[in-house]
């Protein structure tokens, strides 16, 4: 099995709310996806594609920063519906995730949203890496 | 004292690891700022402002584009590197909330750190509450 499809397999176990997860490659072409069954994209594909797009852009454009804040990690939207992740990967490809955000019920303050769990997505981006 | 400086104040206090907290116009024009006495700014002035005008572009984007997909309203933007994260939170029509928070790895964790957690549920709620009761 080729490692992006392992990642995005290992994602979609790993999270029942993570929606929709893809790799793209550096011209924004989708090279791997993955749609969680039996749930529809909020946000249409065409759409995604611009989004992974100005994500490459912008973690192309944030390189020279690296001398002054180290290596880009991630990247993440916040909407009141869905949270939509950026991760750059080898080679200049993304991984995109959407992640359902609907606020949690049995919050006693205002909830914003549900916390999307980074350390453990970075941690799988990192194992298949490896 | 306008109420984006009283959030600048209130945030800086929140958080010590708030290293640099600004208001910028849509255009990402620096208005307010704040930064954490003591402590060198990681981002040269020069980045911070380059950084602002992209920010607030990809903002106006992302406005229109809550009503047109349908996906609620736009809360907040993370980029977050390995020694900071940067964080942009519309206030309202006009203005965009920067701040850059420590992302230093915490260095008793047992598995390997990413950097910190950054509390964008009491961000937000300070953010709510300045525009709310000024």
């Amino acid at each position: 099995m080729e490692k992006y499809e392992k990642l995005l397999n290992m994602l979609m176990d790993f999270n029942d709310s993570i929606r929709f997860a893809a790799v793209c490659n550096p011209n924004g072409d989708i090279v791997w996806s993955s749609q969680r069954e039996g749930m529809k994209n909020i946000v249409p594909l065409d759409e995604t594609k611009q989004t992974m797009m100005r994500a490459i852009e912008a973690w192309t454009q944030s390189i020279h920063l690296k001398s002054h804040v180290g290596s880009g990690l991630y990247s993440v939207t916040s909407y009141e519906k869905i949270k939509r992740i950026t991760v750059p990967l080898d080679d200049g490809n993304i991984l995109f995730i959407s992640v359902n955000n609907s606020p949690m019920k049995n919050s006693k303050t205002k909830s914003y949203g549900q916390i999307a769990d980074m350390g453990k997505i970075l941690s799988i981006v990192d194992f298949v890496k490896s | 004292m306008s109420r984006y400086e009283k959030l600048l104040n209130m945030l800086m206090d929140f958080d010590t690891s708030i290293e640099f907290a600004a208001i910028s116009n849509t255009t990402g024009e620096i208005l307010w700022n704040s930064s954490r006495s003591n402590l060198e700014s990681k981002v040269p002035l020069s980045e911070t402002k380059i950084i602002l005008k992209r920010e607030s572009g990809d903002w106006v984007d992302r406005c229109k584009s809550e009503d047109r997909l349908g996906l609620g309203r736009s809360l907040y933007h993370i980029t977050s590197f390995e020694k900071i994260k940067q964080v942009t939170i519309p206030v309202d029509a006009f203005h965009l909330l920067y701040i850059v928070v420590n992302n230093e790895p915490m260095t008793k964790s047992k598995t390997k750190s990413y950097g910190r957690l950054v509390e964008m549920g009491k961000i937000m709620s300070i953010v709510d509450f300045v525009n709310t009761f000024e």
